[in-house]
Order: C-alpha cells, then sequence, then structure tokens
C-alpha cells in the first residue's frame, strides 16, 4: 500500500466520519435518526451545481451545503421530533427511501438514473479544515449548557423534563446540527466520489454511518470520528483476501463489538474506570434508558433494574 | 376491464408475496423487540438454499420451497445464538439490537453476493409448470395461486398457533415481558429460538415464491421485500397479522394499479410515501399494536 492510497483512505475516513458525526449529533440527545444521509444527498446536489454551473468558491459552497442540510433538518423536525424512539429510527429510514425516490424523479436536478457526475476535486486541505472545525464545534458543544442538557435528555427524558429541560427543543438543536453536518459531509464525499447518483445516498450509508458511531462510541463525538476511519481503512487493509472479504469483516466486527463492547471503542466512561477521573462511576451507573447500550463494563451488575 | 382484472390478479400475487414477508418481519420486532434489518438477507439465504437444491438434485418444487423455508430457519437461529442473544443477555437496548440486525445483513448479503455471483440467475426450468392458466382471458401464472394459497396458511395457520396453542401463548407472554414470562415458567430460551426460526422460515418462504414468480435468482432478491416488507407491517401495525396481510396485499394492489395506469417512477413514490405518512400520522398502523405498553 502507498503513501497515496493511504492518504486517499483517510480523506474518505475523515469524511465518513464528519457524516457520522451528523448521526452522533442525532443520537446525542437519544434520536436513533438515518435522515443524516438525506441531509447528505441535499448538500452532495447543491455542491455539484454550485461549483459546477455556477463557479461559487469552494467554502462558499461547503457553508451553503451545510445551510441546505440544516434547513432540511429544521424542516423535517417539524414532522418527526413528537415520535418516540423506534418510529423516529423507522419513519427517518422511510426518509431516505422517499430521498431516492426523489433523486430518481428529479432528473433536471439530479440527473435522475443517470446521476450527476463531480468534476470539481477539493483540496485535503478542506477536508482537514471542515474536520478542525467540526471537533472545535462538538468540542465546544459538549462543555456547554446544551451539551449538558442534551446528555440528560439522552439518559432520562423524565429526569430532563422535571429539570425544567425544555425536551423537544434540545432535540430540535441536535436535529438541526445532524443537518448541518450532514450537507456538509455529503458536499465533501460528492467531491471524493466523482460521481453521485441515488445509491450513492441510500440505505447501506445509512447503516454504515450508524455502525461507524457506534463501533467508535455513541457516548462521545470522537466515536464518531474513530469508527468513521476505523470502517474505511480496516477493509482498505483486508482487501483482496477473496471478493467482499472486507464487507464481510466489517460486518463481523460490529456483530463482535456490539456483543462485547457496547459502548465502542471510544468510551469515556470506560477512560474514567482506567484512569480514575471524573465523577466516580458508580453514581453514574444505572444509566441506559430506552434507545442506548446499556451498561459499561465493571463488577457491578444491575441486569433486571429498571422495570 | 380485463387490464384491470389482470392487474388485480398481478397485484394479489405481488401482495401475497409482501404480506407473508411482513407477517414473519413482524413476528421477530413485535416478540423480540428487533427491528431486523437483516430479515431481507435471511429471505435471500432461503431462496439460495432452494436455487441449490434445484441446480445439484432433481427435486421436486414443494421440496425445494421447504428447503428454502428450512435453509432460512436454520440461518435466522445462528443469528438468534450467536448474536440476538449473547446481546439480550447483556442488556443492550434498542439501538445494539438494531446494530447488530446490521452487522449480520452486511454479512449475508456478501456472502449470498459471493456465493451466487454479481449477475442475476434464474431457477431452473420446469420446476415449477410456468404455461399460465387462462381464465376467462385473464392470465394466471399457477405460481399465483401458490402464492396466495401460501398467505392463507401462513395467515391463518400463525394466528391460530399463536391464539390458541399453549406454545403460542409463550411466545405472546416473552414478547410482551421476557422477565415476567419466565418467573411464571416459560423457557424464554426455547421460546424465542422457536420465533427466530419461524420469522426466518417466514422470510425464506416469500423469498423463494418471489424468486419463482419473478423467475429471478439473485443476492438482492430478499431487499426488495424487505423494504416493501417493512411499509406493509408500519402501515398494518406491529404484532398484528390481520393488519400486515391487509397492509402487504393493500401494496401489491397498489403497486400493479400504479404501474398500469401511472407510471414505474411512482410506483416506490406511493408506497414510501404512504409508509413516511403512516409514521407520522398513525405511527401505531391501521388496527393498532396489539402489544400493549407499560406505563
Amino acid at each position: 500500500m502507498n503513501i497515496v492510497s493511504i492518504l486517499s483512505t483517510l480523506e474518505f475516513g475523515i469524511v465518513f466520519g464528519l457524516l457520522a458525526l451528523s448521526v452522533y449529533s442525532a443520537l446525542s440527545t437519544g434520536l436513533l435518526s438515518l435522515a443524516s444521509i438525506a441531509f447528505a444527498g441535499c448538500g452532495a446536489f447543491l455542491f455539484v451545481h454550485l461549483t459546477d454551473q455556477l463557479n461559487w468558491s469552494p467554502v462558499l459552497v461547503l457553508v451553503c451545503a451545510a445551510g441546505v442540510g440544516a434547513v432540511a433538518a429544521a424542516l423535517l423536525s417539524v414532522v418527526l421530533l413528537h415520535l418516540e424512539s423506534h418510529y423516529i429510527a423507522m419513519a427517518t429510514i422511510a426518509v431516505v427511501l422517499m430521498t431516492r425516490v426523489a433523486v430518481l424523479n428529479l432528473p433536471g436536478v439530479t440527473g435522475g438514473v443517470n446521476g450527476l457526475a463531480v468534476f470539481e476535486q477539493l483540496s485535503p486541505l478542506y477536508i482537514i479544515g471542515a474536520l478542525l472545525i467540526s471537533i472545535w464545534v462538538f468540542a465546544r458543544l459538549r462543555r456547554s449548557r446544551y451539551g449538558l442538557a442534551s446528555e440528560i435528555v439522552r439518559e432520562d427524558t423524565t429526569v430532563a423534563a422535571t429539570l425544567g429541560i425544555n425536551i423537544r427543543a434540545i432535540r430540535r438543536v441536535s436535529f438541526v446540527i445532524s443537518g448541518a453536518f450532514g450537507g456538509l459531509a455529503g458536499a465533501l464525499l460528492a467531491s471524493l466520489y466523482g460521481y453521485i447518483d441515488a445509491d450513492t445516498f441510500f440505505m447501506d450509508l445509512a447503516f454504515v454511518c450508524l455502525a461507524a458511531v457506534v463501533l467508535g462510541g455513541a457516548f462521545h463525538w470522537i466515536g464518531a470520528l474513530v469508527g468513521g476511519v476505523v470502517f474505511t481503512v480496516l477493509p482498505e487493509l483486508l482487501r483482496g483476501w477473496f471478493d467482499q472479504a472486507d464487507q464481510i469483516l466489517n460486518g463481523l466486527i460490529l456483530v463482535i463489538i456490539m456483543i462485547f463492547l457496547p459502548r465502542g471503542l471510544a468510551d469515556p466512561l470506560r477512560w474514567r474506570t482506567i484512569f480514575g477521573v471524573g465523577r466516580s462511576r458508580r453514581a453514574r451507573l444505572p444509566e441506559g434508558p430506552e434507545g442506548s447500550p446499556d451498561q459499561g463494563p465493571g463488577p457491578i451488575k444491575v441486569k433486571e433494574a429498571q422495570s | 376491464m380485463d387490464l384491470l382484472l389482470q392487474q388485480l390478479v398481478n397485484g394479489l400475487s405481488l401482495g401475497s408475496l409482501y404480506a407473508i414477508f411482513a407477517i414473519g418481519f413482524g413476528l421477530i420486532f413485535a416478540n423480540m423487540n428487533i427491528l431486523n434489518v437483516a430479515h431481507g438477507a435471511f429471505a435471500t439465504w432461503g431462496v439460495i438454499a432452494a436455487y441449490f437444491l434445484l441446480i445439484n438434485a432433481d427435486v421436486p418444487f414443494w421440496v425445494a420451497v421447504l428447503a428454502g423455508v428450512l435453509g432460512s430457519g436454520a440461518i435466522g437461529l445462528l443469528a438468534e445464538l450467536f448474536a440476538f442473544k449473547p446481546l439480550r443477555d447483556r442488556n443492550a437496548g434498542m439501538l445494539g439490537s438494531i446494530i447488530v440486525a446490521v452487522g449480520i445483513w452486511i454479512i449475508l448479503l456478501n456472502l449470498a453476493e459471493v456465493v451466487l455471483g454479481p449477475n442475476p440467475k434464474a431457477m431452473p426450468e420446469g420446476t415449477f409448470p410456468s404455461q399460465p392458466i387462462d381464465v376467462f382471458g385473464i392470465v394466471v401464472p399457477p405460481i399465483f395461486l401458490v402464492n396466495f394459497a401460501a398467505l392463507v396458511v401462513v395467515a391463518v395457520g400463525l394466528s391460530l398457533f399463536l391464539s390458541k396453542t399453549r406454545f403460542g401463548a409463550a411466545i405472546r407472554s416473552v414478547g410482551f415481558k421476557p422477565e415476567t414470562a419466565s418467573i411464571v415458567g416459560v423457557n424464554t430460551k426455547l421460546v424465542l429460538s422457536v420465533t427466530a426460526i419461524l420469522a426466518a422460515g417466514i422470510a425464506g418462504l416469500a423469498g423463494v415464491l418471489t424468486s419463482f414468480s419473478t423467475n429471478n435468482v439473485s443476492f438482492t432478491v430478499g431487499e426488495g421485500l424487505l423494504l416493501k416488507g417493512f411499509a406493509a407491517v408500519v402501515i398494518g401495525g406491529f404484532g398484528n397479522i390481520r393488519g400486515a396481510v391487509i397492509a402487504g396485499v393493500g401494496i401489491g394492489l397498489l403497486e400493479a394499479m400504479t404501474l398500469q395506469y401511472l407510471s414505474t417512477t411512482f410506483r416506490d413514490a406511493i408506497t414510501f410515501g404512504l409508509l413516511l405518512a403512516f409514521l407520522v400520522i398513525r405511527p401505531q398502523g391501521i388496527f393498532g399494536e396489539l402489544k400493549v405498553s407499560r406505563a
């Protein structure tokens, strides 16, 4: 494997990581949303039109892509956010299915079944820039009042409501952030692929992103980035054993990680137990409401505690 | 008029397949609390079992169907034993089970591509009579009758099994609350394994019949079923066999009519639009969920 292919793989890994961040953002308030892929589709097609036809500068286009994702998310949040946990997941799956139908049926905008060629190749600097900005945003958000509130909303909505947190508003904010990063990642992905069509932004990508988040760790923003990179680089290293070996291995890793390391590779709770920093873990243990992997490693088993 | 009747017949056959698949998908959701995205891959593996039996041995149609059901049932059991059960023992929530299902889906789909190759194949000639029957000017391929009969058998059989037998009651009790069920003496492990086999076997049946109906053996057979079956389950209501049947057949009819009177491009738009509308406006489906949720 030469240095060029390693770099290109890393680029893909980072962009998948950004898309996974979009999924993480919604998940950080307990919304299991695959709509990020639909937002990525919006961002990608906007990217093609603005760069190829209007020749706008890349930075401006990336900002617009993030903006269109955020607007789409804000509109969707009006109809979707009243749903309960499973139904949010299913409704966003339906949104992804509808996106594909829309892409196929709007050939004037999206090229229909033929797809669109992307001529604008962004330099890796844009990807690194986007990565740094995302890290800054998520690191700041985690330490903010919003970050605290979102953690409570995710862990227990009843507690959140008792504390006077507006659950719907927090979730809406997380959904809009998810939309913005989805749009941004979609635009970057379009420039990496060089060609986009209806199947680029479909269920496979949605599941891979969700998988990347959970593999990396769904309890810290760095997990999404780690998951995105691992999920891209690992198959690349193993390519060529036999057909589809890389994909099959991805699936196996996913199942094994979920069973043996349900909180993912990057898990703040485990850092606390290993390094002994932060709050005591006994105070945090009985957690894991609907929609979140339950229980970190440790001697205390509270298996059927919440019922 | 003939055209309308013809499309009704086509839609009924297609809808029967969707409905059969949806029953299995709903069974696994309602009783194991897993949104099983790998269910389509289970169906594909049923097709693979039937296909390889047919090209290697000269067996009758019924044996091939049975092989498909058993094959996918076995895959379902493996998934339950090696993935869902260990996960359940660790008490991971809904997200965990979806991710594991995604993992299984990736594995099974890609293995299927390795086994079948990327190009679609056809079921061997002459396994099942393909000569259509002419009923008052309407062309009815014999497989259509099998599809419809299979739906009736699966729907009625499973309803009776779940509502009239002790084991069916055990399945429902585990679906309601596993801890309570095991306190009153239900063998939860056995019940969940049987549920997984049943659900996967039903998926295999739908897959094999789809392959015969469309004369298409490929590694993506199950994926189309998954999306339409998912829509049928949501619209009909989870854990509700009657709802799944009505919604599945309804979607099949709607698709046949759309193909005939509107255009191909609208087919998926209408189905998935309906799915989204139901999720937003009436997430419990037409008839509501049978499961009683605790406060």
